[in-house]
């Protein structure tokens, strides 16, 4: 199925999981944060948290400059 | 009751209907607390000091260098070497001697942090890096501290918002969960100034909305802001009921 990364268009597996598509992606699981549909899915639902056909997933790291 | 000069002074405030006298005697008695006198902490402090936050505290433990000053606008270059939270507060006292400033010059540990927001109305996390921010976070949560936080690297802002005095607030825990993760931060991935700075300046935005009793658009959001094409993304950050810092609450 085919889902949104950063505004991107990314083919998943169905039953895909938060942290799967993080390591299909090649992303970094420390310090990433992840928000589908413009809400946060906090890190300890990244296991459960199964990704829908459509959703718009966003993809950002901890920034700590200041 | 405001005196003549303070009517003077505030008069583009009082102006308004959204804050007026009520409003301003409101910023009078605020205190806040902000930690991290750098390119955050520079326009916050300025801009709070001018708007008559009547009691500023300042923490930061650096003394300014000379790259500093391409982003950290309170400072020139004859301050280069002296201590920030000293040049910033003698600055602010210049731009308002109605207001009371006090320095920490030192890197607050817990026990000291936790003692200065029994004095704090309001925090402002603008410091630099992820340790800090899980400290500063963490006392926050056990005081019930309201916490705006600002970052900033390369041309990429963040900014979110958590009343802590509200029991069902999520917190920046929830959101970034571990302090040990190899954070990005201005030394290793540069910033660009008016990045910073715009950052900056909408904490002290929200830090007088939070006082003259003004909703927060940011209250348990994260804003990330692109400098480049100056887009704006909002996420809702839900409590996370596994939370080591606020789950429990």
């Amino acid at each position: 199925m085919k889902i949104q990364v950063n505004e991107q268009v990314v083919e998943v597996a169905d039953n895909t999981n938060i942290e799967r598509l993080l390591l299909q992606l090649d992303k970094p699981l420390m310090g990433s944060a992840v928000a589908v549909n413009q809400e946060v899915i906090t890190r300890s639902q990244w296991e459960s948290y199964i990704i829908n056909e459509g959703d718009n997933i966003s993809l950002f790291q901890a920034i700590a400059g200041g | 009751m405001l005196n003549d000069a303070e009517l003077l002074r505030y008069s583009r405030h009082l102006l308004l209907e959204d804050v007026g006298e009520t409003g301003q005697l409101a910023l009078k008695n605020a205190k806040v607390l902000i930690i991290g006198m750098g390119g955050l902490g520079s326009p916050a402090s300025l801009y709070l000091a001018a708007a008559g936050i009547g009691h500023l505290v300042l923490s930061d433990f650096d003394s300014i260098e000379v790259s500093n000053l391409q982003r950290q606008i309170t400072y020139q270059s004859d301050d280069v070497g002296d201590s920030k939270v000293e040049v910033t507060k003698r600055k602010l006292q210049q731009i308002n001697p109605e207001i009371k400033v006090r320095s920490i010059n030192k890197s607050m540990q817990a026990d000291q942090l936790t003692m200065e927001l029994t004095m704090a109305d309001l925090v402002l996390d603008c410091t630099d890096n992820m340790q800090s921010r899980q400290l500063i976070n963490k006392a926050c949560v056990d005081a019930k501290v309201p916490l705006i936080v600002g970052a900033a690297i390369r041309f990429e802002g963040q900014l979110m918002f958590f009343d802590h005095s509200e029991a069902d607030s999520p917190c920046y825990h929830c959101l970034f969960p571990s302090s040990e993760e190899q954070t990005l931060n201005c030394s290793n991935s540069g910033i660009i100034g008016p990045v910073v700075g715009t950052i900056g300046t909408l904490q002290a935005l929200e830090v007088i909305k939070y006082f003259v009793g003004l909703p927060s658009g940011i209250k348990n959001k994260l804003k990330l802001f692109d400098g480049k094409t100056l887009d704006w993304q909002t996420f809702v950050i839900n409590k996370d009921p596994t939370c080591k810092v606020c789950g429990h609450l």
